[in-house]
């Protein structure tokens, strides 16, 4: 084999002579690199999970724009599958009137257009809406007709009168026709006659109606037929190949990514570890492309074929002495991309593992808080190692797959795109759209479905045909998935605006009959949650703000080793608050920090010796030690986890700790040991603290105080979950929102900050006090804070309340719970609340909770416009009083400025991995394998996956968020021209908008380019004492409803 | 009475499989709330059984009891049978004890969480053959029994790995796992055929002596016994991952994570060792087979381990360690440490089980060790190495990376001479065709065999009958 010592790569002697100048391929090479990373997912470690709009880097299209360019560039849907629209369609989630009327406004003037006959164009895509217009290979579509029925009945689904209307112009026309003079010569009478042969011989007055309307459709078909025929062949565009393993995979059916991915997974993953590995890569600081240099460069008896054309690869580069970029350079030309092309090739390259690339990116750019981040240029390193393996998977698939004097070709015409395609005789693939027999098909179930008879068809002209086919091929399956989506969106946005319409206006209660007040987070898993309570109480008063409390800080819990920042992402915070055992308590949690470092010592070496040799032995000899832990755990999950913490009492932090949430006085402090070092920014001071609660406050118009204001953060904890901090706290940034409740009660109960903000014109009443608490939504568990530091005059006032929170909790619970399959629908509240506990603790448990699955709204308003509905969870409710904002409305922009990025961030995300779970999800969660403790990858081997598991979204109905505001459309409009994020997220319709009068029903929707009035339909909305009645014993999606008992 | 709980020990599970079997045949599958009591009734019901046979043995001092189903095959003639018996013994019940446990521990997991997977059934289908073929497998009394079972738990093992079939991934790994499984049946198949010829049987009593385990004295003579023992070995290596077949066991990982627990972490894996310890009296006879058991598993435990230590992703690092731990046993095995090797099993297995259980919630873990600890954990060993491509160090850690080249090696020199062999074939009866034809050749000498599988228009396949845009 000669071949053997001609790499085709070595023989493209002309590639130095057509060679630009360094400086601009190296520009080229940067620019593609930069661009390129616009498409990367940009999903960070697993450990803090941030949602975001999924197709972020098409947010300058309008949304039906992006997602087709989203599909052309990831090959993921765009919308729901036709199927399940009308499976939605089917359960009445989508009526005639929502495809009625998006379909007219979506034509606009257009609706008219004259197709045929009488049909016009909103007709006929009426009609493709509301039937299934099936279609298949020539094969099976000659089989249909011949074997089945089709040519003898009129499909099932037709619309009443259009069989009728058919068969009785044929048979008017057959008669007609038959008693002129000119008739048995045309040749329109040669196909009846030879039909009438198949279907009847005898005359016409003895047939039956079934002999009509087999004559019908035989005739209608061979029309159809006949009219296909004039139609001119319509192909897709190509779509166009940039990388060679697409031809070979198009030509010789072999995969060359296949092995580079297993080897550069696992390389990337060893290279980037953050310390799952007993061993660290050798040379790991010298970064990705030297280091892989060292780890590839050797050869031995058993390294396969390619990988010693990777090594001689190596070799080469070493020798030259290339940095990332030469190499990169040196690459795109032994491959032969010219310059024009480099864009598109490096993009698709690094899209060939968006994952692991997104992944480095983000280590490069955005993880300075990761045990090891990467160094900078790495995404540029790791281009350059694709690059090398590439090449090397290439020319030993071309070695081994063609024949010698094809490759003696191609080391002659050099390894371009062009050549190898032409090597390979490789066909861009050019759909033919459909096959006359295919077109004929088409046509003739729309003829059916509209009720065109053959006889008034048989007159077209071909251009007439041709203008009917286009007709139909204008509105595909895209097209039509567009409307459906816009007509479930338009079914849930009319529900919910009628819902809110029909809300009359209450008078505020009067200060003194109000119990006590409730803030939680903005999220919409609180919604039930204070549904609840009001039910429970009528007389609370509950909130919505976003889940940090404007408290941005970096915190550490006196358990915890790392400050972490509990605020949105956007924000970075100035300060650090430490917990910290109270003084008394000191020495007791020194003692247990103490036993706590032992043991964890303990349980790491167990951790790690349990996978080694000799420790490996130890362990396992007493492994069936194990089984009681491991058994009692799947089979009573509650029950351990109660018997663990009873255990863990021992080690675990004294809860009598406090928050160092005050400025400390770095001078004075050297004595207090205790205390930690004190850091730049340790803690707020008053005035900072006064600000910080004068804006939460005013922001929710939170101004007429009860005694008591509870303040509740949330989380959530699970067990066996690596996405686990997705279900946290999105304002807190995927942290916990307890410490920020915490801090804010402490603040707003400091006489000092209540001085500061009375000077301002802020009166908290002396009786008022705030309590800080945290909402686990996953068991449903509810902590309070600092309560030992309650005055004794509120403490009846706190357990009256805390009682009321937790019957709330329970229905809570209850609610939740009827989603949950492996449930009983028919569980006590108290029951379960047990089954959620139980959940959180289960290592089996694939579904902790149901996290924002089925976001769809957001209200930003005061709650008396929401209180007493019925939400089913869907709504994320912001507080907002218009009557205390400026007029330039300064706090609403300030809220929308924060919360329409992490909604419609949230929403688009769930929307994405829903509308496609394996493209833009991270598909199943059942065999996902955590990797490098920076994300999972599915099974042995895999890219990194992004975005949320199937798991998370089952439930959830994809459809982009709907904000509705209490406010004026000029208001709106205004702070629209002044925020041009906001501007362009409406505009460009990744989100809805609606606003809502502050002093009437009316609402204002945002349509095309401005608002327009909603006139609300008139429907009865189900009145039920409370929430239970209308959720018991349903699983699934349910209306809304006026609960009377709040 | 003892007889009546052994037949329970074993008709639990093969009805469990009847029931799943028949029902998914009609077209009639079970609510997963029948499966699931189904299940977990059979099991506790074959758990119970078995420690009453457990405490008998204790209470009596018996030490074997032997179910003898006679023969369900038997041709005279051709001197074939197929003879069914089981054996209950200080070997087989801590086993059957071990698997009763963990496949209902497991059972009920999968349960919750495979909840509303579309593969519920099928999982549950394939658990039900695992349990029949690995009780078969620990009760045997001939090597034909044994057999039955080990192909049971192959089979049901290749399924499970492949188990979310609509990705290649799964399918690839479930099949190469398989045919290193049929290279190990291969072994045993011939070593069952050179028994029946020697003795015209296949019990192992024969082969062993007629002592109890572990006291039995083999029959044979130490050429005959190093004959049967290496074939014995090489069965055990294919179905234990030990050297050279380590390769498959990551790759069994793809399945979803009970399964990976329970099958390879746990019970698989741990089939090759049981097949070496119910022969093992057969070692006593030939020193040279003995060494070689125990060379096999050091090299084993020595490579899977360093092997281990690279590991980046949690079923993998888990996957070499147990791998490690099975060298181990086999090597307690060669040096006659029986009891020893067999607590070391079970213990094994409970642990790996619970730790592949809990391999998801590996973050909150570490997050909490760090906690505990106030600090970032070490990584080992220290400060990184800088080192060149030639050095010891970097030549180790890409032989560990490369996960001891083994799947290369088997590549190579085995999979890559089958094939070529083969599509030279296929080129001699290509040009014998084309003579005949006259028909112009064909580019890829690799052929065609699967539809293009680049991305096809989904929004035009979507749905039937819809055109795009």
């Amino acid at each position: 084999m000669s071949s053997h010592h001609h790499p085709p790569e070595d023989a493209s002697g002309k590639r130095l002579a057509d060679r630009p100048t360094h400086g601009i391929r190296r520009e080229e090479i940067q620019s593609a690199l930069e661009h390129a990373i616009h498409y990367l997912p940009s999903q960070g470690p697993i450990a803090i999970f941030v949602h975001h709009n999924t197709l972020h880097a098409f947010e300058h299209l309008p949304f039906e724009e992006a997602v087709v360019a989203g599909w052309n560039k990831y090959h993921s849907q765009p919308y729901l599958s036709e199927e399940r629209f009308r499976k939605e369609y089917t359960n009445g989630r989508i009526i005639d009137a929502d495809i009625d009327e998006v379909l007219k406004s979506d034509l606009g003037d257009n609706q008219s257009v004259p197709v045929i006959l009488d049909t016009n164009r909103f007709q006929l895509r009426r009609m493709m809406l509301g039937h299934v217009i099936r279609n298949g290979p020539d094969q099976e579509l000659l089989w249909f007709m011949a074997e089945t029925n089709a040519l003898d009945k009129f499909r099932r689904d037709i619309p009443a009168p259009s069989d009728r209307n058919i068969v009785e112009s044929v048979k008017q026309w057959l008669l007609r026709h038959a008693s002129s003079p000119d008739h048995a010569s045309s040749p329109i009478d040669q196909t009846i006659e030879s039909i009438r042969y198949e279907v009847n011989r005898g005359p016409l007055d003895t047939w039956s109606h079934e002999n009509w309307c087999q004559l019908s459709l035989r005739w209608l078909h061979r029309v159809c037929r006949e009219g296909a025929g004039f139609v001119g062949e319509v192909t897709t565009d190509e779509i166009s190949v940039h990388r060679h393993r697409d031809v070979l995979l198009g030509t010789c059916q072999f995969d060359c990514d296949l092995r580079v991915l297993e080897l550069l997974v696992r390389f990337l993953a060893s290279f980037t570890d953050q310390g799952f590995a007993q061993w660290t890569m050798p040379n790991r600081s010298v970064g990705i492309y030297k280091s892989f240099l060292e780890l590839y460069e050797v050869q031995s008896f058993f390294t396969e074929p390619w990988k010693r054309e990777l090594a001689e690869a190596i070799q080469e580069d070493k020798r030259a002495g290339r940095s990332a970029m030469d190499s990169i350079e040196n690459s795109l030309d032994r491959l032969g991309v010219p310059s024009g092309q480099i864009d598109d090739f490096i993009e698709s390259t690094l899209l060939a593992l968006p994952g692991w690339s997104g992944m480095i990116w983000q280590l490069e750019t955005n993880a300075e808080w990761t045990p090891r981040p990467a160094p900078s240029g790495a995404l540029m390193e790791l281009l350059a190692v694709r690059l090398l393996l590439d090449r090397a998977s290439i020319a030993n698939a071309i070695r081994e797959l063609l024949p010698s004097d094809r490759r003696q070709w191609l080391s002659e015409h050099g390894l371009s795109i062009e050549k190898l395609s032409e090597c390979l005789e490789f066909q861009e693939r050019k759909h033919v759209r459909q096959s006359v027999e295919q077109r004929a098909f088409i046509l003739f179930q729309v003829a059916q479905l509209l009720g065109w008879p053959p006889n008034a068809l048989v007159d077209l002209r071909p251009d007439q045909w041709q203008k009917l086919m286009n007709e139909i091929s204008d509105f595909g399956s895209l097209e039509r998935r567009r409307l459906f989506q816009l007509a479930y969106e338009r079914n849930y946005r009319t529900q919910l605006l009628d819902a809110l319409a029909s809300q009359s206006l209450k008078e505020p209660r009067p200060a003194e009959s109000i119990s006590f007040q409730l803030v939680t987070c903005i999220d919409d898993r609180e919604e039930s949650l204070r549904r609840n309570l009001e039910e429970v109480e009528p007389q609370v008063e509950t909130f919505g703000a976003a889940g940090f409390f404007s408290v941005p800080m970096y915190f550490r819990s006196s358990s915890d080793a790392h400050y972490i920042p509990l605020c949105p992402v956007v924000i970075k915070p100035q300060h650090f608050v430490d917990e910290i055992g109270t003084l008394s308590q000191q020495e007791l949690q020194r003692r247990q920090a103490e036993a706590r470092r032992v043991l964890g010592y303990a349980s790491h070496r167990i951790h790690l010796g349990s996978r080694t040799l000799a420790a490996g032995i130890v362990t396992s000899l007493l492994g069936s030690l194990a089984s009681l832990p491991m058994v009692a755990r799947v089979l009573a999950p509650r029950l351990t986890s109660q018997l663990r913490s009873l255990v863990s009492r021992i080690v675990r932090p004294n809860q009598a700790t406090m928050l160092l949430i005050e400025r400390i006085d770095t001078q004075n402090n050297h004595q207090q040991s205790s205390l930690p070092t004190p850091k730049l920014n340790q803690g707020f001071t008053h005035e900072e603290m006064a600000n910080m609660v004068q804006r939460l406050l005013g922001d929710i118009g939170l101004k007429r105080f009860s005694r008591l204001v509870i303040m509740l953060g949330h989380g959530s904890g699970s067990l066996n979950n690596p996405h686990e901090s997705a279900y946290n706290c999105g304002a807190c940034g995927g942290g916990r929102g307890g410490p920020n409740a915490r801090a804010f009660a402490l603040m707003a109960n400091d006489y000092r900050v209540r001085r500061i903000l009375e000077q301002r014109g802020m009166i908290i009443p002396e009786s008022c006090i705030f309590v800080g608490g945290y909402h686990n939504t996953c068991n449903d568990d509810i902590e309070y804070f600092d309560i030992d530091r309650l005055p004794p005059s509120h403490q009846m006032e706190f357990l009256d309340a805390q009682a009321k929170l937790d019957e709330a909790r329970q229905l809570n619970a209850r609610e939740r719970s009827r989603r949950f399959h492996s449930a009983p629908i028919d569980m006590s509240p108290a029951e379960s609340l047990k089954h959620v506990e139980g959940r959180s603790e289960d290592l089996a448990q694939a579904r902790p909770e149901y996290n924002h699955a089925t976001n769809a709204a957001c209200i930003v308003g005061r709650r008396d416009r929401t209180r007493g509905l019925f939400m089913d969870r869907r709504a994320f409710l912001t507080s907002y009083d218009p009557a205390t904002d400026g007029p330039d409305t300064p706090i609403l922009m300030r809220i929308l400025q924060a919360i329409i990025p992490v909604c419609s961030g949230i929403s688009l995300e769930y929307y994405f991995s829903t509308v496609d779970n394996v493209g833009y999800g991270c598909g199943s969660k059942l065999p996902h394998n955590i990797t490098s403790l920076l994300g999972v990858m599915e099974g042995a081997v895999s890219d990194l996956r992004t975005g949320l598991s199937q798991q998370m979204v089952e439930i959830h109905e994809p459809m982009r968020i709907l904000f509705v505001i209490e406010s004026t459309p000029q208001a709106l409009l205004s702070i629209m021209a002044r925020n041009p994020n906001i501007d362009g997220m409406i505009r460009k319709r990744w989100v809805q908008i609606a606003v809502l009068s502050p002093d009437s029903s009316d609402i204002q929707l945002f349509e095309n380019g401005g608002f327009v009035p909603y006139s609300p339909t008139v429907n009865q909305m189900p009145r039920v004492p409370n929430s239970l009645a209308i959720y018991q014993y349903q699983r699934g999606h349910l209306p809304f409803a006026k609960v009377t008992a709040s | 009475m003892i007889d009546f709980l052994g037949y329970l020990v074993i008709g639990c599970p093969i009805l469990t499989l009847l029931v799943l079997s028949l029902t998914g045949l009609f077209q009639q599958p079970l609510p997963s709330i029948a499966v699931d009591r189904l299940t977990k009734t059979n099991v506790a019901i074959g758990l119970l059984a078995s420690i009453g046979i457990l405490i008998w043995m204790l209470w009596t001092g018996n030490r074997i009891r032997v179910l003898d189903l006679g023969n369900m095959v038997d041709i005279n003639e051709e001197h074939l049978h197929f003879h069914l018996e089981f054996i209950f013994d200080r070997l087989s019940v801590p086993m059957v004890l071990m698997s009763f446990v963990l496949i209902g521990v497991i059972g009920s997991f999968a349960n919750i969480y495979l909840q509303a997977d579309s593969g519920y059934h099928r999982f549950f289908l394939c658990f039900s053959v695992f349990l029949v073929g690995l009780i078969f497998a620990f009760l045997a009394g001939t090597i034909e029994t044994l057999f039955v079972g080990w192909e049971l738990v192959g089979l049901s093992s290749a399924l499970l790995i492949a188990y979310f079939h609509e990705r290649p991934a799964p399918v690839q790994n479930g099949l190469r796992v398989w045919a290193v499984y049929r290279v190990a049946d291969a072994a045993f198949l011939a070593a069952a055929i050179a028994m029946h010829h020697q003795y015209g049987q296949g019990e192992f009593a024969k082969m062993t002596g007629s002592g109890v385990w572990p006291e039995g004295v083999s029959t044979l003579d130490p050429w005959t016994s190093f004959l049967f023992g290496m074939l014995l070995l090489i069965a055990a290596a294919g179905k234990s991952g030990l050297i050279p077949f380590s390769g498959w066991l990551p790759r069994a990982m793809e399945g979803p994570t009970p399964s990976s627990a329970v099958f390879y972490g746990a019970l698989s894996i741990h089939l090759g060792a049981y097949l070496l310890l119910r022969v093992s009296p057969i070692f006593a006879e030939s020193i040279m087979l003995r060494v070689i058991v125990v060379l096999l598993g050091a090299s084993t435990a020595i490579v899977a381990a360093a092997i281990s230590r690279v590991q980046t992703d949690v079923k993998s690092a888990l996957a070499y360690s147990s791998v490690c731990q099975v060298g181990i046993i086999v090597m307690e095995i060669g040096f006659g440490w029986w009891y020893l090797a067999l607590i070391h099993m079970i213990g094994h297995a409970f642990l790996r089980s619970l730790q592949l259980l809990r391999a998801p919630t590996l973050l909150r873990d570490y997050r909490s060790l760090e906690n505990a600890i106030g600090g970032r954990l070490a990584h080992q060993p220290g400060p990184e190495i800088s080192a060149d491509a030639h050095s010891l160090s970097s030549r180790w850690y890409r032989f560990a990376l490369e996960r001891g080249y083994m799947d290369s090696m088997i590549d190579l020199y085995v999979v890559r001479p089958f094939c070529n062999l083969f599509h030279y074939f296929t080129r001699l009866e290509d040009r014998w065709m084309q003579f005949l034809s006259g028909e112009t050749p064909v580019i890829c000498e690799h052929y065609p065999t699967r539809e293009s599988n680049s991305a096809s228009d989904p929004v035009i396949a979507a749905s039937p009958g819809a055109n795009p845009q």
